[in-house]
């Protein structure tokens, strides 16, 4: 079986993973590193502008071959499976959880608190920031005062979103420019934002994707990178409760087992795929998995419902100014201790609904040439926003992933199913906050005179993460702050699957800022 | 070699799919160029007058060459089942094209045509214009190609939008310029 030895094992090459190598490649530049990812690199950025194109008039993906045909699940599991993972295609939005995020049981007596303090992460969001290229404008509300600024200037509102930032705040709610993970300079050898509108591929390398780190430490060797190669398994010593190797298959070699030896293990897979790890890992000797005596690997799996509404502007909009860049308000991402818990952010971007071509009038007839555009342009007087509230959602300890033995991979390894259960406490409130939001959405069309035209729950979480929660109590969690598992003294697991809850907004920035502080702590115990 | 990407693979040899894009396509329009020239001016905005829709039949035949039989299909977030794009529907097109010379497009009079191609609409149950042509019906896909590009949106808008153009930041927050004849939106095109 081939063998390779490193100081440090990283198992899952996506956002997490590529800036645990960087940091830890800084901090002790004489450390061997290798990631290990079952998806294939996808380095080509001078193939973007074609691959959009054909995104855009064929529908085609536009991230050919990010994927493993079998390597799928039940669930919201992503399908994106490549070095780089879902950021290569992340729409760049990078808010910030708050301090609520990580005291909810402490402020309000609800789900857990997190085991670090706020101040202490916070510098870490500074150092994502910083590494991804983050634009933002300061947020109005003193409880979000950051300790750096951000490393560029906001992304400057269209004229659509100036005009709905205008009509949004009539309701008495400030908005500013939902910070971006997009260049309005120049940045790290990347270059301004041209607004092409097609954020999920970016053309231009403006918005950020792991791929441009990860060419960097390859180009200075300061990493080995294996990619089509799915880690199966994680192999505890036979004493001890260290881990000694990561066993899996190269998509080239299927039928040859890989072995990877290190001194220290890193499970940056993701939400879905690193306690799919663990739980696959399982033995005789540990029947349940690794890492898993709390029996908390793969519960408290999280992330948060969302209601969209589209809401009639009263102002002439140009669909298409820059549609991927939202507004943002943080307005209720704090209650009072002594009101009912309502928690959510405000996004809002411009919308097309009920604004595009159509082929048959109001009456039902079929409409051609000019009289089908003189329909549209009827319909173009007035705007649209699309305004969407993601909200707390707790997770109880029911909300899962499981092995699913009835759908397995052509390895014979039994894929993942994910089943997200909120809470008691946030079932019991959530007709109230669903309420809260559309009297939320009522005062924003009667402080203008405007209509709602849709409202909707989601019927799924919105940005997963759990999995592996983080907690002070072995009993209660998988690992410590730092990713450490509580089990083995070598294993971390970091990023998206520590968290303990969701949040209310988008979580990319928070999963690379605990992913920094566990590099660095690494670091410091090598 | 996966169970699903042998099947998908066979899949295409079976139904033509796996050939290569001139054996698929380079018969399309054949004869019916003109024939897709009147179409376009069927169901495109007259007002473009008859060189422009003559011109966006020429892009749509370059559509039809360039489809790929079998990409990877863009998906919904959180969905791991990968789909695959169809056979060519240049095939297809040309039965719809002769149907078309002798049906819709031989009568006198554009209600007359406009009303015949809405029936076909009716008959597939085409009730909407999808985000990209879907190869059901070619009058339908034609329609797509052109009122869901860049140009169609500054012409309904008036405006130079400029919509999934790669622009400047400057000017983002000025209301777009008013059209000039020549639309912007030509580059993606």
């Amino acid at each position: 079986m081939p063998r390779f030895d490193s100081d440090v094992c990283i198992v899952g090459g996506g956002i997490s993973a590529v800036f645990m190598a960087q940091k830890l490649s800084e901090l002790k530049p004489n450390l061997s590193i290798t990631i290990v990812e079952a998806g294939k690199r996808l380095f080509d950025a001078e193939n973007r502008m074609s691959y959009r194109r054909r995104s855009l008039l064929y529908g085609e993906n536009a991230w050919p071959g990010d994927f493993i045909e079998d390597q799928g699940g039940e669930g919201i599991v992503s399908r994106t499976m490549a070095v780089g993972g879902s950021a290569m295609h992340w729409q760049g939005h990078a808010n910030r959880f708050s301090e609520e995020d990580l005291r909810l049981h402490s402020l309000y007596g609800l789900a857990t608190d997190w085991p670090l303090e706020w101040a202490e992460l916070e510098k870490y969001c500074c150092e994502a920031e910083r590494r991804i290229g983050v634009s933002g404008a300061p947020s109005p509300h003193p409880e979000d005062q950051r300790s750096e600024p951000y490393p560029m200037p906001p992304m400057p509102l269209t004229y659509n979103l100036a005009e709905i930032k205008a009509w949004a705040e009539r309701a008495g709610i400030p908005f500013t420019g939902c910070p971006q993970a997009k260049n309005t300079t120049a940045y790290d050898g990347r270059p301004e934002c041209q607004r092409c509108n097609t954020c999920m591929i970016c053309p231009t390398g403006a918005r950020y994707s792991p791929d441009y780190t990860y060419k960097k430490l390859l180009a200075n060797k300061r990493i080995v990178l294996h990619d089509r190669t799915l880690v199966r398994r994680l192999i505890p010593h036979d004493r001890n409760k260290t881990i000694v190797a990561a066993t899996g298959s190269n998509a080239e070699r299927p039928g040859e087992p890989v072995e990877y030896r290190a001194r220290w293990f890193v499970v940056t897979s993701g939400y879905a795929w690193s306690p799919h790890l663990l739980l696959n890992s399982r033995s005789s000797r540990f029947p349940n998995g690794l890492a898993n005596s709390s029996g908390l690997v793969g519960r408290y799996m999280t992330g948060h419902y969302f209601i969209t509404a589209q809401m009639e502007v009263n102002k002439k909009l140009y669909p298409g100014m820059n549609e991927p860049y939202p507004l943002i308000s943080r307005e209720y991402f704090r209650c009072a201790p002594d009101k009912p818990f309502v928690r959510h952010d405000i996004q809002i971007f411009e919308s097309t609904t009920g604004r595009r071509p159509r082929l048959k009038s109001e009456t039902g007839e079929f409409l051609f040439g000019d009289d089908l555009l003189s329909d549209w342009r009827s319909r173009t007087t007035h705007g649209v926003a699309r305004v969407r509230m993601y909200y707390d959602s707790h997770p109880s300890r029911e909300s899962s992933l499981t092995l699913d033995p009835a759908n397995g991979n052509h390895l014979g390894d039994p894929m993942p199913r994910i089943v997200h259960r909120m809470d008691e406490a946030a079932e019991a409130r959530d007709a109230a906050t669903q309420a809260h939001i559309r009297a939320i959405y009522q005062r924003m069309a009667k402080a203008n005179g405007t209509k709602i035209l849709s409202v909707s729950k989601s019927d799924y979480q919105d940005h997963p993460s759990g999995g592996c929660r983080m907690g002070n109590d072995p009993s209660q969690s998988v690992c410590d702050s730092y990713g450490r598992t509580h089990d083995h003294e070598n294993l971390f697991v970091v990023g998206a699957p520590t968290l303990p809850t969701g949040g209310c907004t988008n979580a990319t920035i928070t999963f690379v800022g605990l992913t920094l502080r566990s590099s660095e702590h690494i670091a410091q115990n090598l | 070699m996966h169970r699903r990407s042998l099947f998908r693979r066979l899949f295409a040899l079976i139904s033509g799919q796996g050939l290569p894009l001139w054996a698929q396509s380079t018969s399309f329009p054949g004869k019916h160029e003109s024939t897709l020239k009147e179409l376009a001016a069927t169901v495109l905005p007259e007002s473009l007058g008859r060189a422009v829709t003559d011109a966006e039949a020429l892009r749509f035949v370059r559509w039809v060459e360039e489809y790929r039989a079998g990409a990877e299909m863009q998906t919904g977030y959180g969905f791991t089942r990968v789909r695959y794009k169809a056979a060519s529907p240049a095939a297809r097109y040309l039965e719809q094209l002769d149907e078309l010379a002798a049906g819709a497009l031989a009568q006198p009079g554009m209600a007359a045509r406009r009303q015949k191609i809405g029936q076909a609409f009716q008959a597939a149950n085409i009730r909407d214009l999808p985000a990209v042509p879907d190869g059901v019906n070619i009058a339908a896909d034609l329609m797509t190609f052109y009122f869901q590009s860049p140009p169609a949106n500054d012409l309904a808008y008036s405006a130079a939008i400029g919509k999934d153009t790669c622009r400047t930041l400057r000017n983002a927050g000025s209301v777009p310029a008013p059209l000039k004849k020549e639309t912007s939106g030509a580059a993606l095109r």
